[in-house]
C-alpha cells in the first residue's frame, strides 16, 4: 500500500472514530479522541500490519521484521481457570484489534489515544503467547504445557528471569508507541505483573536477513515460503493448529571480545562470511552450509565447532526453527560488563527443536563461549485471530 | 570425435529403459569387447559378466543393471583412477551386483558405492541433508551384493561404501587414505550385512556404521593404523536412528594413533572402537590394544544414548584407557556392560566392573587422556598400499548371490592374534 492511501485509511478510520463518538458523547468526549493526529508525520513506507488471520501477528507478517520492540514477561495472580484464561485472551485479542485499527472506528481511536499512539498504530504488532504454568494448568498434553530444561548455558541465570506466564512482544517501527502499547496492554490484564521487559531494536533488514551484535548476517536459513512454515513452524493440528511453540533467550554478548579476534577467527565461530554472509563452505548469501565438504586434509569447510554447524537441525533430528532475533542494548553494568547482545526469539512446532540444539550448541558451538543467557522462556503462540474467533478461543 | 560421443551418450541413456536384449553377451572383455568399463556394463547381458584386463581406467562407473559381476582379471593392476576429480569410481544401483578383485583410488567421494539412494544423476548420499528428511520408504534398499577383493585407497569420503542396501557382504578387501571411513555400512534394517576379513589403516575411521541395524556382523578385520578404527553411531542425519544389533567378532582393532593419514573431521584420535548412541550390541573376543585415548569409548549421539552394548571376552590392554563413557546428563547410558575382559583401566573407575547384564546401571562422565593430535594428511598423498592378494577363481562366472546370507557362527572367529592379516597391511 502506497504512503498515500495509507493515510487516507488512517485518516478515515480516526474521523469515523470522531463522528461516532461525537454523536455518544457531545463536545468534552470529541475534543478526548481527536488526540490521535489525523496526519502523522514520518509515516514513510509504513504500513500497516492486519492483527487478523490464520497467525499471530509479529511471526511472519510483516515479511521484514519492524526495527523496534518492547518485549514483555508478566506474571498472573493464582491459577485462572479455562474460562477466566478464555476471557482473558479474548479481552487482549479485541484490545490489540483496537489498538492495531481493526475494530469499529471509535473503538481504535478509544484504545489509541488510551495507550498513547497519538499518531496510530503504524505497523504495530502484537504477539501474545502463554506460559508453560498456565497451558498445564488447563491441558498438560498441550504443546506449550512442557517447560525448558535447566541447560549448561543457564548457569547464572537469576530465578526471575527464567519461565513466567504471558509473553507480549511488540513490533513497530516507533519505538516508544511500541512500548505503549504494550505496556497499556499489560496494565489492562486483572492481576498481571510485568517481571522483566526489555526493548528491542535491529538494524536495516531484507526480510528477515540483518546483521546481529557481532557484524554478521542473521536469519538467513529460516523457514519462508507457506510449505516449509507449515512443516516446520505452525502446530499442524487441533484446537492449536496455526499457533507455535515459542522460546525467548536474552542472550549478553561479548562483542568486544568478539570484535577483537581477527576476521578469519570470527567466520571460524560462525560459519559464513563476514562481508556477505556466504557459507565458508561456498556459495552465496542464501545459501545453506555444506556439512560434509572438508580439504583434502580432512578438515571441515564448515568448522567443526562453528555455530552453523552446531545449531544445524540435521544433527538432532529437528525442525528448522524461526528465527527472529532483535538487539538489545541496556548500557554499562556497574562491574563494566556491556549488558548488551542478541535478543533470541524462535518459533518451532515442537518445544525439542529448540531444547536438542541448545544441549548441543552447549556442547559443541565456540559461539557459547562469548555468550551469556540473562533471560529465558517458553510460551505458547496461541493461534491466529479475527472478529468472529476471539483470541483464545482455541482453550475453550 | 564430439559426434561419435554424442552418439554413445544417447545409447547410454536409452539403454536401461530398453527391454532386456536377448543376445546380449553373458560376458563382456575390456577392452577387447569395449574400450570402457561403463560400456561393457551396457553390453552386457543381465547377471552376465564384465571382465576387465590390467589398466587404469579413468571413468565414473556405474552398474545400474542386475545381477551384473564386474571382475577385475589382476586386483593390483586393473585400477579406477578417480584422478582428484571424479566423485566415484564404481555404484552399483542394481540388486545382485558383485565388485571382485580391482583397485578405485583417489576420487573425491567414494571408491566403490552400493545404494539405493540415487536419482537418474546419480548417488545421493552426498550433498548435505537439507532440511526434509529424505523418506526412505521412496527408495528401497539394494538387495544382495558382494564386494570382494577389492583395494580402495586415497578416496575423499568413504573407501568402500554399502548404504540402504541389505543382504550383502563386504569381504577380503582394503581400505586406506579415506578422509572419513574407509568402510562404512549405513542407514537399513534388518541389513543381513557381513563385514569380514578386511584391513583397513590409514584412514580417519576404518570402518563406521551408522544406523545399519539387526544382523550386521563385522568379524576378523584388521582395524589397526587409523585415527579411530571403528565406530558404531546412531546418526540423525539419516534414517533408522538408533544403531542397534550389531555382532563386533573376533577383529583386530590396534594401535590406531597413525598421523599418517587424513584428520578426523571432529579432531577425534587414539581411539580403538567408539559407540556413539549405540544400542544392544555384542562385542565380542576382540583384541582391542595399543589406542593411546581408549580401547572402547562409549557416548551419546544427541539426545540418543547408547544403551545395553554387551563386552565379552575382549583382549583389552595397553590403550590410554581400556575403556571410558563420557556421556552427557541429558542422555547418560544404560546398561552396558563387561564381561570376561582383560579391561583394566576405565573413566568413570566402575565402568569395567560394571557386570552382563547391567540393567538400569547408568554411567557417563568420564574423561579421556589429553593427546596432541597431529595434522591431517591430503587423502590424496598418502602413500599406496601394499600388493593385495588375488580373488582365487577369476575365471568361473558366479552362482546368483542368495537371497539371504549364510549364518555367521561366532566361533568362526575367535580372538585374533596381534599379527591378523598383517601381510596385507602396510602399517603393523
Ligand atoms: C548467541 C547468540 C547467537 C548469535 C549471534 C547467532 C547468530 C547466528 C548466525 C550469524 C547464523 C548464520 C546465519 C543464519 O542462518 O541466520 C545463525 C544460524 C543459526 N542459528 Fe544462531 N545465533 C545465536 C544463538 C542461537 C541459538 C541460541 C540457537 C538455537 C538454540 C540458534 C540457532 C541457529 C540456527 C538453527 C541457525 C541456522 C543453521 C543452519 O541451518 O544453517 N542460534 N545464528
Amino acid at each position: 500500500m502506497s504512503e498515500l492511501r495509507r493515510r487516507d485509511l488512517l485518516r478515515g478510520l480516526a474521523t469515523a472514530g470522531l463522528g461516532a463518538a461525537a454523536g455518544a458523547a457531545g463536545g468534552w468526549g470529541v475534543a478526548q479522541l481527536t488526540d490521535v493526529d489525523p496526519d502523522p508525520p514520518a509515516a514513510a513506507g509504513i504500513e500497516p500490519v492486519d492483527p487478523h488471520g490464520r497467525h499471530q501477528a509479529g511471526i511472519v507478517r510483516p515479511g521484514t521484521p519492524q526495527p523496534h520492540g518492547l518485549l514483555a514477561v508478566l506474571d498472573l495472580a493464582g491459577t485462572p481457570d479455562r474460562t477466566s484464561l478464555v476471557r482473558l485472551t479474548r479481552d487482549l485479542g479485541e484490545r490489540i484489534s483496537a489498538l492495531t485499527g481493526a475494530a469499529s472506528g471509535d473503538a481504535v481511536a478509544a484504545a489509541q489515544s488510551e495507550a498513547g499512539l497519538f499518531d496510530g498504530a503504524g505497523d504495530l504488532t502484537v504477539t501474545v503467547g502463554l506460559g508453560p504454568r498456565l497451558v498445564s494448568a488447563i491441558d498438560p498434553s498441550l504443546p506449550g504445557s512442557e517447560d525448558l530444561p535447566e541447560f549448561a548455558s543457564d548457569a547464572g541465570l537469576a530465578l526471575e528471569r527464567r519461565g513466567g506466564d504471558l509473553l507480549l512482544a511488540g513490533y513497530g517501527s516507533d519505538p516508544n508507541a511500541t512500548a505503549s502499547a504494550v505496556t497499556w496492554l499489560a496494565a489492562s490484564i486483572a492481576g498481571a505483573r510485568i517481571r522483566w521487559s526489555q526493548r528491542l531494536f535491529r538494524g536495516p533488514s531484507q526480510g528477515t536477513i540483518t546483521r546481529n551484535p557481532l557484524g554478521f548476517h542473521d536469519g538467513v536459513i529460516v523457514p519462508r515460503t507457506e510449505t516449509e512454515l507449515n512443516e516446520h513452524v505452525w502446530l499442524p493440528e487441533g484446537p492449536l493448529a496455526g499457533g507455535a511453540v515459542c522460546v525467548i533467550r536474552r542472550l549478553r554478548l561479548d562483542t568486544s571480545r568478539f570484535h577483537g579476534a581477527s576476521r578469519t577467527e570470527q567466520e571460524a565461530v560462525i560459519g559464513r562470511r563476514r562481508a556477505d554472509g556466504a557459507p565458508l563452505s561456498g556459495g552465496g548469501q542464501r545459501d545453506e552450509v555444506d556439512l560434509l565438504a572438508k580439504t583434502p586434509e580432512g578438515e571441515y569447510l564448515t568448522p567443526a565447532r562453528s555455530h552453523a554447524r552446531a545449531a544445524h537441525p540435521s544433527f538432532t533430528g529437528s525442525n528448522l526453527m524461526l528465527r527472529r532475533g532483535y538487539s538489545f542494548d541496556d548500557g554499562t553494568l556497574p562491574d563494566g560488563t556491556r549488558d548488551a547482545g542478541l535478543m533470541f526469539v524462535c518459533f518451532q512446532r515442537e518445544l525439542r527443536t529448540f531444547v536438542q540444539t541448545q544441549h548441543r550448541l552447549d556442547e559443541t558451538d565456540d559461539l557459547m563461549g562469548f555468550t551469556t543467557a540473562t533471560a529465558s522462556g517458553t510460551f505458547l503462540i496461541l493461534p491466529g485471530f479475527s472478529r468472529n474467533r476471539p483470541l483464545g478461543a482455541a482453550l475453550s | 570425435m564430439t559426434l561419435a560421443l554424442a552418439t554413445l551418450l544417447l545409447a547410454g541413456c536409452s539403454s536401461p529403459a530398453e527391454p532386456p536384449v536377448a543376445d546380449a553377451p553373458s560376458v563382456v572383455q575390456v577392452p577387447a569387447d569395449a574400450p570402457t568399463i561403463s560400456e561393457a556394463v551396457d553390453l552386457v547381458a543381465e547377471g552376465g559378466m564384465v571382465l576387465v584386463s590390467p589398466g587404469t581406467y579413468e571413468e565414473e562407473v556405474t552398474i545400474d543393471k542386475a545381477g551384473v559381476t564386474l571382475r577385475g582379471l589382476d586386483r593390483n593392476e586393473t585400477v579406477i583412477d578417480g584422478g582428484g576429480t571424479r566423485a566415484f569410481g564404481v555404484f552399483a544401483s542394481a540388486d545382485g551386483v558383485r565388485i571382485e578383485n580391482l583397485t578405485v583410488h583417489s576420487t573425491l567421494f567414494y571408491g566403490v558405492l552400493v545404494t539405493g539412494m540415487h536419482d537418474e544423476n546419480g548417488p545421493l548420499a552426498h550433498g548435505g541433508p537439507g532440511y526434509t528428511e529424505l523418506d526412505p520408504s521412496e527408495f528401497p534398499p539394494v538387495e544382495r551384493f558382494s564386494i570382494d577383493h577389492v583395494t580402495a585407497y586415497n578416496n575423499g569420503l568413504y573407501g568402500i561404501y554399502a548404504f540402504n542396501a541389505r543382504h550383502g557382504q563386504i569381504v577380503d578387501s582394503y581400505a586406506s587414505g579415506s578422509a572419513d571411513s574407509g568402510f562404512y555400512v549405513g542407514q537399513c534394517e534388518e541389513c543381513d550385512i557381513l563385514v569380514a576379513r578386511n584391513v583397513a589403516e590409514r584412514n580417519a575411521i576404518g570402518f563406521e556404521n551408522a544406523n545399519a541395524s539387526d544382523s550386521v556382523t563385522i568379524a576378523g578385520n584388521r582395524f589397526a593404523g587409523n585415527r579411530v578404527g571403528m565406530t558404531l553411531v546412531s546418526n540423525y542425519q539419516e534414517a533408522f536412528t538408533p544403531q542397534r544389533e550389531n555382532l563386533v567378532v573376533g577383529n583386530l582393532i590396534a594401535g590406531n594413533e597413525n598421523g599418517e593419514s587424513p584428520a578426523h573431521a571432529l579432531g577425534a584420535f587414539g581411539i580403538g572402537l567408539a559407540l556413539n548412541g549405540g544400542q544392544r550390541n555384542t562385542v565380542l573376543s576382540n583384541r582391542i590394544e595399543g589406542n593411546p585415548t581408549a580401547g572402547v569409548l562409549l557416548s551419546n549421539a544427541e539426545d540418543i544414548p547408547s544403551l545395553a552394548n554387551e563386552f565379552r571376552l575382549n583382549q583389552l590392554s595397553a590403550n590410554g584407557l581400556d575403556a571410558a563413557d563420557i556421556s552427557a546428563s541429558r542422555a547418560p547410558s544404560e546398561g552396558n556392560c563387561f564381561a570376561d575382559n582383560t579391561a583394566s583401566t576405565s573413566s568413570p573407575a566402575e565402568l569395567v566392573s560394571t557386570t552382563c547384564p547391567a540393567e538400569g546401571a547408568t554411567s557417563g562422565g568420564g574423561t579421556l587422556p589429553e593427546l596432541t593430535v597431529p595434522r591431517g594428511l591430503s587423502f590424496l598423498d598418502i602413500p599406496p598400499p601394499p600388493a593385495q592378494p588375488q580373488l582365487a577363481d577369476l575365471e568361473s562366472a558366479p552362482d546368483r548371490l542368495p537371497d539371504a546370507l549364510p549364518a555367521v557362527a561366532a566361533d568362526e572367529y575367535p580372538l585374533p592374534a596381534v599379527d591378523l592379516l598383517a601381510d596385507r597391511a602396510a602399517v603393523t
